[in-house]
């Protein structure tokens, strides 16, 4: 087993004065790994995730990316030691050009040679991107728009990836193109951190499946697995796991 | 296209150039000394506007405070006005980044209230400091030429043609380098922008400080070539006004819409305000024109001009050519 390049903790973390959204979560990820955090919704799979890349501080426990405690850093702290976030729906910026959404993951390159080296590195690995690249972003479909998002993400060779629902408002086929980019990120090396409305799909894919619940990490194992286990269904449609006690 | 453009850029630039000997009196160049240093400013706004989405009204502030450091430097400093401008350029833009450290942590309509109330603040202290700046009877400042009146608007049109130059290059150069790319981000999502790394509060308050360094330097400009400053009028918030309409009757997103706004607004004013005397009427016709700009060409003129950009990815094959294709 390799050393995890995310790992979290203990995690207690919530937003001002409201009750803690997270209550005691671990999760790690390895590298070439894709975990999935599944769960109902209000069950802090978005948190763990603003956590992981320093949008919101943790109350208690800790954060350790690569061997390195960032508890606490800032998201561009964590953008150069290698973590890249991307966010909930569509976050490409409209009005620019996919060539400028792209670069504007490799804003705090200053070696131009690397730049251009990266940015025909993602290319290649979104022919989308490569296509529209004079386009305007706000123009371009759904699943295009995400593509883009993964290619900006990518941009600076990231050891760990956090996606947040990245199949949200896509139609099946795209949902699946999304997934095999996903998988193209895991072959690279990449550690995947994936939280996902669509759970058995995204569990079918993933390595690692971690269902939350209350905050915490509630039952985890093999994805698979977990896929086709009862209890799955059962914690979606109204709590049952939860009455049943949790498990590891 | 390409050549289009460029024939059009040089067409304009030859009838900038010759348009203060194609008129047929001096009045007509004074509109157009008037219309270059407005373009000037817009254009100038725009940098901040623009680029970052933050609208200012009160640039005017820093209009009043170039022209009044200019006229100081000169009556009570004694120096030459090309240094005068300069030094009071200068002065302005440092007071300007430090203001706008605090200006710009506020966004949306809370920095359009602040920015209304440096030009209160800016108009209140030049009034109130009357052994300094002549206080609301204003300053007189002595004439840079023994030329006729005529003569010196021939001069100063030329000279705010050159400003104008020089702040559309520096737009154009903005929007191709790294900072404009970062100034952009931040229109469009500022947090997005700090997440990738964008340094999203300096960006701010350097787009903030050039846009009123030019700024500051038509305001010098003017105080040499009209001589007498009004706080009332330099320090007006109609003015800041101004430049905001003109940029988006244009167009805030492209190089040449706040120059093209202030062509259309600042001869209408000019014939608004001899057709209507001295009254404050004009102000109206510029305030309706402002809500008909926002409500049915909240891009501008020039997007309308240029049209859409193409690249949509509506779908061009049928249902049935998709489900052959999930068939395999």
């Amino acid at each position: 087993m390799s050393e995890p390049l995310l790992s979290l903790k203990d995690i207690t973390a919530g937003y001002g004065r409201a009750a803690l959204v997270l209550r005691g979560l671990s999760v790690t990820v390895e590298a070439g790994q894709v975990v999935c955090l599944v769960g109902p919704n209000g069950a802090g799979k978005s948190t763990v995730l603003r956590v992981a890349s320093g949008l919101l501080a943790p109350r208690s426990g800790s954060v350790v990316l690569a061997g390195e405690d960032v508890t606490g850093r800032s998201p561009q702290a964590l953008l150069d030691r290698g973590l890249s976030h991307v966010l909930q729906g569509h976050s490409v910026f409209r009005e620019m050009t996919v060539a400028e959404n792209v670069r504007l993951g490799g804003y705090t390159v200053r070696d131009k040679a690397r730049l251009r080296e990266r940015e025909e590195a993602v290319k290649e690995l979104f022919p989308i991107v490569a296509e529209r690249w004079g386009g305007i972003a706000g123009l371009l479909s759904g699943g295009q728009q995400k593509q883009v998002e993964f290619a900006r993400a990518l941009m600076l060779e990231p050891k760990v990836v956090l996606l947040d629902e990245p199949s949200m408002g896509l139609d099946p086929k795209t949902t699946q193109t999304v997934f095999d980019q996903i998988d193209l990120m895991r072959r690279a090396g990449v550690a995947v951190l994936l939280v996902e409305q669509n759970a058995r799909r995204a569990l079918e894919m993933a390595d690692v499946g971690c269902v939350l619940d209350l905050g915490a990490v509630h039952i985890s194992g093999p994805a698979r697995e977990l896929a086709a286990d009862p209890r799955l269904g059962a914690l979606y449609l109204g709590g049952a796991a939860a009455r049943n006690g949790p498990q590891a | 296209m390409r050549t289009v453009s460029k024939l059009l850029l040089l067409a304009g630039t030859a009838g900038a150039l010759a348009y203060p000997w194609l008129v047929p009196n001096y009045y007509l160049v004074y509109a157009g000394v008037l219309t270059v240093m407005y373009a000037a400013m817009a254009t100038s706004w725009n940098i901040l506007g623009g680029f970052t989405g933050y609208v200012s009204l009160g640039h005017s502030a820093f209009f009043g405070l170039g022209a009044y450091g200019t006229g100081l430097l000169i009556t009570r400093a004694g120096m030459p006005w090309v240094l005068a401008l300069l030094v009071s350029a200068v002065l302005v833009t440092v007071a300007a980044a430090v203001i706008g450290v605090a200006a710009v942590r506020v966004r949306g309509a809370s920095f359009v209230i602040v920015s209304i109330a440096l030009v209160s603040v800016m108009n209140l202290l030049v009034q109130g400091w009357r052994s300094l700046t002549g206080g609301a009877t204003g300053l007189q400042v002595p004439a840079p030429f023994e030329l006729s009146r005529g003569q010196t608007h021939m001069v100063f049109f030329y000279l705010f043609l050159a400003l104008l130059g020089l702040v559309l290059l520096t737009w154009w150069f903005i929007s191709r380098s790294r900072f404009g790319g970062g100034l952009k981000a931040i229109r469009e999502d500022e947090d997005k922008a700090e997440m990738l790394g964008v340094p999203t509060a300096a960006f701010k308050v350097v787009a903030f400080a050039v846009s009123a360094l030019f700024v500051a330097l038509a305001g010098g400009l003017y105080a040499v070539w009209f001589r007498s400053l009004d706080p009332i009028f330099v320090f007006s918030i109609v003015s800041g006004v101004y430049m905001v309409l003109m940029s988006l009757l244009g167009g805030v997103r492209h190089l040449f819409g706040p120059l093209l706004g202030a062509l259309i607004i600042a001869p209408a004013g000019e014939y608004f305000l001899i057709a209507l005397g001295e009254s404050q009427i004009h102000l109206t016709a510029t305030g309706v024109l402002l809500v008909l700009v926002v409500l049915f060409m909240p891009e501008g003129i020039v997007p309308r001009l240029v049209g859409r950009p193409k690249g949509a990815s509506i779908r061009e094959d049928t249902a049935e050519q998709r489900l052959q294709e999930v068939k395999g």
